[in-house]
C-alpha cells in the first residue's frame, strides 16, 4: 500500500498553499431565490403559462371573434362542432342541424341561410323544405326502424329524385368554431366573455378579500392580548359554519344579483381565511428582533406593519391570493350554478354550464366547453399556487 | 482472521465505509474507520458535525436509511458480522442487543402513547414476559432509572415529562433488555448543564450494573474526560487517533487532537486560558480530499499528507494516531514521536 | 353554618372543575354559536325592506295582508324572534312560502334520507380508499406509483364537481347507457352521485394523508421505535399511523362542509331527492322560510359534526385533552 515516497514529501507545506474549501454560495434575495425555484417546478411553470393563456383568451380573445356575447342567430341554433356537409347539387350544399332544420351551407361548411321547412310527415317518416320552390325531403327511417339500423345512417337527404346517405365532407363548423347555443349564439365568443366575468370577479374578490383580511388580521396580530383574542373570537364564529351558506344566503336575501354584489359577497365572506393567516404571519414576525429595533427607534405601529410585517409575510399572502381565484371561480359558478348567478344576458361560466344543463345528453358540448374552461382555470390557479408555495418555502432550498 | 480470543471483545469493527449515493453524487461519510469495544469500555466518539460519528453509529446499527448505506467494512459483534445482516435479523439485535439513544429527548419518544405503553411494547418484543410482568419490569425500570413515582407515571405522556426526565425515560427503554452496548449520540447536548452530568452519571451506573459498555458520541470533550476510559478522535469520516482517555489529555498525539484541546477554555488542569481555534471548515465530503482529511488546516501539513492519508502508527499498547508526523522520515516536532505502522489485516 | 360554607365550596369547585372540562367546554361552544347563527340568519332576513312579499309581482293588499298575518309577519320584532328560536329548538321551522300544505321540517325530512344516504357512502369511500391510498402513495415515495396517484389526486382537487357529474352523466348514462341518468332507484345509481361528490375531498384526503405519512415518517421518535427493533409493521402502522391521521382528523370537519356544499350541485345534475335539491329549488323560489330553515338546518348538522370530530382527536391526541403541563 505504500506508495513510493517523493523527494518533498516530508517538509511541510506553506501556509498559502493550503487549500480552502470553504463553500460560499452567492447570495440571493428572497425573491430571486423564489423565482428560481419557480422555474425549476414543472408544475408550477405548467400552471403559470395556463393562467397567462387564460388571460389572452379572455382578455383579448373576444376582438378576434366576429360575434358579440348577445348576438343571437336563431335560425343557427343549437349547431355542434362538426357538421356534416351533404352535396345535393353542383354548387349546392346542405345541413341538417341536430334539431332537424335544414340550412343551406357554402362548401366548406359555412352557413348561409334557412331552409323553410313545408311539411313534416309522421306516417312515413320525412321533413320536407322548400328550396326555392324544389321539394328536399329529409328521410329518417334510418333511425328509427331496426332493419335499416344496418346502414349505420340516421337519415338520407333526396332531392331531385337522388337519395343521398353520405355526406359529401364532415367538417368543422366554420360559422360557429365551437358550435352555438339553443338561441343561436357563439358559444366560443360567450365563452371567452364567460371567462372574462368570472376573472374579472375572482380578482377583483381576491383583491378584496387580500384588503379586509391583510388589514384586519394585521391589526389583530399586531396588536396581541385581548384585542387579538376578541378579533379571533369574531372570526371563529364566522368560521364555524361552511363560508359557502353565507355566500347564498346574502345572494339570495340581497335584491340586485348583478356583478358587483357578488364580487362584494366573497370579499364580504371570504376575507376571514386571509385575515387568519395574516394574523398568524404577523404574530410570528412580530417576535423577530427587527421588529423590536424598529420599536426602540420609535417607528410607529401602523408604520411598522406597512414597512416590516406584510412585506416578510407576502410569500403566503400571495400563496393565498393565488389559491382564491380558483375558489372564487369556483364559487361563482356553483352560484350560477344554482341560479343564484349573474343574470341574463350576462353570462359567466357558471350560467353557461347551468344553462346547458337540461341539454346535456342532446348537445353535451354546451355544457362540457364551459366546464371544461372552469375546470382549466382551477387547474392552472392551482398548479401555480402550490408551485408557489413549494417555492417560497426556504427550507428546501438546496446546494 | 478475527481474534476471538479475548473473550471480552464485544464490537469489533473494521475499515468500516458508509456512503451516501446522493443525485449530487457520493458522499463518503465514513471512510475507513477501525476499533474495538470491550466489556465494560466507556468509549467516547469525539468530532465536529460531519466528522461521520453519528453515522458510525448508525452504521452499527443497522439504520443507515436510502440513499445511503455501508459501502465497505465489517462490524463484528460477538462473532456476527452486522453489515451482512438483513433488516429484520438486525431487528433481532437492535433494542435487545445493541440499543441507542438520541440527542433529543423532546422529539424521540413518541407523543401519542404513553410511556409505559412504549417501554412495555420493547420489553414484549424482545423478551417472552407477558402483559402484566412486562407492567411491572417497567416499572421497575422507572425506578432504576431515578424517576421518582414509577407507578403514576408510567401511564403519563412524554409532553408531562421534563426534559431530563425523558430522557431517563429513553435510558429505561435503551436498557429494558440489558444490552451488550449502549449508544448514545449525543444525550446530553439538549439538557441543562446541572442535568448533564446526572445522566452521565446515571448511565455509567446501569453500565456497571448491567455489565454492558457504552459507546458515547459527542463533541465535548468535558464530557469525555468524565466518563470515557477510551476515546476515538474523528475527523472527514476518518479515525485520526485512538487512545485511552488519559492518553488524549496527557499526551496527544495528533495536530487535530491537539488542536481540540487549545480550543477548550479550561486546560486538563482546569487553569483559565486563551482560546486557540482552529483555522478553516470540515472538509466537503462530496469530493473528499485526497490525502489527510485533516491537511489543510494542519499547521504541520507536509506534501504526503496532500497526497495520501497517514496509516495507523502504534504508539503505546493503547495508543494509536493516523499522522505522517510518526513516520521514521518525518522532521521531529516536539511532543510527536515515531513509531511503527499498525499491521493491518486485511 | 361551617358545614354549610364546606359544602359550598366542594359544590363550586365542581362546577369549575366541570367548566374546565375540555368536553363540558365544546359542547357549550357549539350551542352557542347554534345560537348565534340562527340569530344573524333571523336578523339577515328581517333586513330586507318590506318583507318578502314585497318583491313578488304585484299582489293585491289584502292578500299581502293576510299572508304577513299567517306567517306572523306584523308580530313585534322581538315576539318573531322568540316564536323562531323556540321553533329550532322544537325543530318546528314553519310552513314553506311556496310549497303550501308543506312545512320546511317536512320537507327536510323528506329529502333527508337519500342525502344521507349518498352523504354516507362518501364519507365511508373518503375514508376506507382515500387514506390507504395516501400511505401506500407515502410508503412508495417517488416511484411511478406515488406520482401517478398524486396526479389523479390533483386533478380531482382542482376539477369541480359538477364537471365530474356532468361527464360522468354523459358518458355513463349518455353514450354507454350502463346507468341512469337521474334518481335513486337503482343500485348502480349510487354510482356517478358518489363519485361526483366525493372527488375533490378523496383527492384532498390522500394527498394529506400522503404528505402527513411522509412528515411522521422523517420524526425521531419513529428512528427509536426502530432502534428499538420494532417490526417494520409495528413502526408504520401503529407509530407513524396514529401520529399520521391527526391531520387527517382535523379536516373532516371541512370535509363534511365540502360534500354537504357539494350535495347541492350533484343532487340537482343527478336529480336525486334530496334536501339539497329541494334547497337549490326554493333558492330559485325565493321560498324564504324554506331557505333559512335549511340553512340553519346545515349548519347545524355542520357544528355538531366538527364537535364530534373534535372530540375524536381530542382521543388520538392526548396533548389536547391534558393540556401541555411540564413539570
Amino acid at each position: 500500500m505504500t506508495m513510493p515516497f517523493q523527494p518533498n514529501d516530508f517538509q511541510f507545506i506553506d501556509p498559502s498553499q493550503r487549500v480552502d474549501n470553504e463553500q460560499v454560495r452567492t447570495s440571493l434575495t428572497y425573491w430571486q431565490d423564489t423565482w428560481r425555484r419557480l422555474k425549476k417546478n414543472k408544475m408550477a411553470l405548467s400552471g403559470l403559462i395556463g393562467v397567462f393563456l387564460i388571460v389572452l383568451f379572455a382578455v383579448f380573445g373576444p376582438l378576434f371573434t366576429p360575434y358579440g356575447y348577445e348576438e343571437q342567430q336563431t335560425d343557427f341554433a343549437n349547431t355542434p362542432l362538426h357538421v356534416e356537409v351533404f352535396e345535393i347539387a353542383d354548387d349546392l350544399y346542405v345541413y341538417l342541424t341536430p334539431q332537424y332544420r335544414l340550412l343551406v351551407v357554402e362548401e366548406d361548411g359555412t352557413f348561409l341561410y334557412r331552409l323553410d321547412q313545408t311539411s313534416l310527415d309522421f306516417a312515413n317518416k320525412q321533413f320536407h323544405f322548400d328550396y326555392h320552390g324544389e321539394d328536399i325531403m329529409v328521410d329518417y327511417t334510418y333511425k328509427l326502424y331496426e332493419d335499416l339500423a344496418d346502414e349505420g345512417i340516421d337519415y338520407s337527404i333526396n332531392f331531385r329524385g337522388v337519395e343521398y346517405k353520405t355526406p359529401y365532407d364532415v367538417t368543422s363548423n366554420k360559422t360557429f368554431v365551437l358550435g352555438s347555443d339553443n338561441v343561436g349564439r357563439d358559444i366560443l365568443t360567450r365563452t371567452m366573455y364567460g371567462a372574462r366575468i368570472s376573472l374579472t370577479v375572482a380578482v377583483i374578490a381576491a383583491i378584496l378579500v387580500l384588503l379586509i383580511g391583510v388589514t384586519y388580521g394585521a391589526v389583530a396580530g399586531m396588536a396581541g392580548g385581548r384585542v387579538d383574542e376578541l378579533m379571533m373570537r369574531f372570526v371563529d364564529i364566522i368560521d364555524s359554519i361552511p363560508l359557502l351558506l353565507y355566500v347564498i344566503l346574502i345572494m339570495v336575501l340581497v335584491e340586485n344579483t348583478g356583478l358587483n354584489t357578488i364580487i362584494l359577497t366573497l370579499g364580504l365572506v371570504y376575507w376571514v381565511g386571509m385575515a387568519r393567516l395574516v394574523r398568524g404571519q404577523v404574530l410570528s414576525l412580530k417576535e423577530q428582533e427587527y421588529v423590536l429595533a424598529a420599536r426602540m427607534l420609535g417607528v410607529p405601529q401602523p408604520l411598522i406593519i406597512w414597512r416590516h410585517l406584510i412585506p416578510n409575510a407576502m410569500g403566503p399572502i400571495l400563496v393565498a391570493m393565488t389559491m382564491m381565484i380558483p375558489t372564487a371561480v369556483f364559487t361563482e359558478s356553483f352560484l350560477s350554478f344554482i341560479g343564484l348567478g349573474i343574470s341574463a344576458p350576462q353570462a359567466s361560466l357558471g350560467t353557461l354550464a347551468n344553462d346547458a344543463l337540461d341539454a346535456i345528453l342532446t348537445y353535451p358540448f354546451q355544457l362540457f366547453i364551459p366546464s371544461i374552461t372552469i375546470a382549466f382555470m382551477m387547474l392552472a390557479f392551482n398548479f401555480f399556487g402550490d408551485g408557489l408555495r413549494s417555492a417560497l418555502d426556504p427550507r428546501l432550498r438546496k446546494g | 482472521m478475527i481474534d476471538m480470543s479475548d473473550n471480552n471483545l464485544i464490537l469489533d469493527v473494521k475499515e468500516l465505509r458508509t456512503t451516501f449515493y446522493t443525485h449530487m453524487g457520493n458522499v463518503q461519510a465514513v471512510r475507513g474507520i477501525t476499533f474495538q469495544l470491550e466489556q465494560g469500555d466507556v468509549l467516547g466518539i469525539v468530532g465536529e458535525s460531519g466528522s461521520g460519528k453519528s453515522v458510525t453509529a448508525m452504521s452499527i446499527m443497522g439504520l443507515v436509511d436510502e440513499p445511503g448505506r455501508v459501502s465497505g467494512g465489517s462490524i463484528h459483534f460477538l462473532g456476527t458480522d452486522l453489515t451482512k445482516l438483513s433488516d429484520s435479523d438486525m431487528n433481532e439485535y437492535r433494542g435487545k442487543e445493541i440499543s441507542m439513544i438520541f440527542q433529543d429527548p423532546m422529539t424521540s419518544l413518541n407523543p401519542v402513547f404513553t410511556i409505559g405503553n412504549q417501554l412495555i411494547e420493547v420489553i414484549r418484543r424482545h423478551t417472552d414476559l407477558d402483559k402484566d410482568q412486562a407492567y411491572q419490569r417497567a416499572i421497575e425500570l422507572l425506578r432504576m432509572v431515578g424517576i421518582p413515582e414509577p407507578e403514576t407515571r408510567i401511564k403519563h405522556y412524554p409532553h408531562q415529562f421534563s426534559g431530563g426526565m425523558r430522557q431517563r425515560a429513553m435510558i429505561a427503554m435503551a436498557i429494558s433488555c440489558n444490552p451488550k452496548i449502549l449508544i448514545a449520540d449525543e444525550p446530553t447536548t439538549a439538557l441543562d448543564v446541572t442535568i448533564q452530568a446526572q445522566i452521565l452519571d446515571l448511565m455509567v451506573r446501569l453500565k456497571n450494573q448491567l455489565k454492558s459498555s457504552i459507546i458515547l458520541i459527542t463533541h465535548d470533550l468535558g464530557v469525555v474526560s468524565e466518563v470515557c476510559n477510551k476515546v476515538i478522535v474523528m475527523y472527514g469520516g476518518m479515525v485520526m487517533e485512538k487512545a485511552s482517555v488519559f492518553d488524549i489529555f496527557d499526551d496527544p498525539q495528533h495536530p487535530y487532537t491537539l488542536g481540540l484541546l487549545k480550543s477548550i477554555p479550561k486546560d486538563v488542569a482546569g487553569e483559565r486560558r486563551r482560546l486557540v481555534p482552529i483555522d478553516g471548515t470540515p472538509p466537503d465530503l462530496l469530493k473528499p480530499p485526497t490525502g489527510c482529511p485533516f491537511s489543510p488546516r494542519c499547521p504541520y501539513a507536509m506534501g504526503v499528507c496532500l497526497r495520501e492519508a497517514a496509516p495507523l502508527y502504534q504508539l503505546s499498547e493503547t495508543h494509536q494516531a493516523s499522522c505522517w508526523l510518526h513516520h521514521k522520515g518525518a522532521p521531529a516536532v516536539e511532543g510527536f514521536v515515531q513509531a511503527e505502522e499498525v499491521e493491518r489485516h486485511e | 353554618m361551617q358545614k354549610f360554607k364546606e359544602t359550598l365550596l366542594t359544590s363550586l369547585k365542581a362546577v369549575r372543575a366541570f367548566f374546565e372540562n375540555y368536553y363540558v367546554r365544546r359542547v357549550l361552544s357549539a350551542l352557542l354559536t347554534i345560537i348565534l347563527i340562527a340569530t344573524v340568519t333571523f336578523l339577515m332576513m328581517h333586513a330586507i325592506p318590506g318583507g318578502p312579499f314585497s318583491r313578488e309581482r304585484a299582489l293585491p293588499e289584502e292578500i299581502i295582508e293576510a299572508l304577513n298575518r299567517k306567517y306572523h309577519l306584523d308580530d313585534p320584532l322581538w315576539k318573531q324572534y322568540l316564536d323562531y328560536m323556540v321553533g329550532l329548538f322544537t325543530f318546528n321551522l314553519g310552513p314553506s312560502f311556496k310549497r303550501t300544505g308543506f312545512d320546511v321540517e317536512e320537507l327536510i325530512a323528506m329529502g333527508f334520507p337519500a342525502t344521507a344516504k349518498i352523504g354516507l357512502m362518501a364519507i365511508t369511500l373518503i375514508v376506507v380508499i382515500g387514506i390507504p391510498i395516501g400511505i401506500i402513495s407515502a410508503l412508495r415515495q417517488n416511484r411511478p406509483a406515488d406520482y401517478f396517484v398524486m396526479f389523479i389526486a390533483t386533478l380531482g382537487v382542482t376539477i369541480p364537481s359538477f364537471v365530474v357529474a356532468s361527464v360522468f352523466i354523459y358518458v355513463f348514462a349518455g353514450l354507454l347507457n350502463w346507468v341512469d341518468a337521474f334518481g335513486l332507484n337503482r343500485p348502480s345509481s349510487y354510482i356517478g352521485p358518489t363519485l361526483a361528490l366525493v372527488g375533490y375531498s378523496l383527492a384532498f384526503v390522500s394527498r394529506l394523508t400522503r404528505s402527513s405519512m411522509l412528515e411522521v415518517l422523517r420524526q425521531d421518535y419513529i428512528r427509536t421505535a426502530r432502534a428499538n427493533g420494532l417490526s417494520r409493521f409495528k413502526v408504520i402502522y401503529k407509530h407513524a399511523l396514529k401520529n399520521a391521521l391527526i391531520p387527517v382528523v382535523t379536516y373532516i370537519g371541512p370535509m363534511i362542509a365540502a360534500i354537504l356544499t357539494g350535495s347541492f350541485v350533484v343532487e340537482k345534475v343527478f336529480t336525486i331527492p334530496g334536501i339539497g335539491k329541494y334547497f337549490v329549488q326554493s333558492v330559485s323560489d325565493r321560498d324564504y322560510t324554506m331557505i333559512i330553515g335549511t340553512t340553519v338546518f346545515y349548519a347545524v348538522l355542520y357544528v355538531v359534526m366538527v364537535l364530534l370530530v373534535d372530540v375524536a382527536y381530542s382521543l388520538i391526541d392526548p396533548r389536547i385533552r391534558l393540556g401541555k403541563k411540564s413539570e
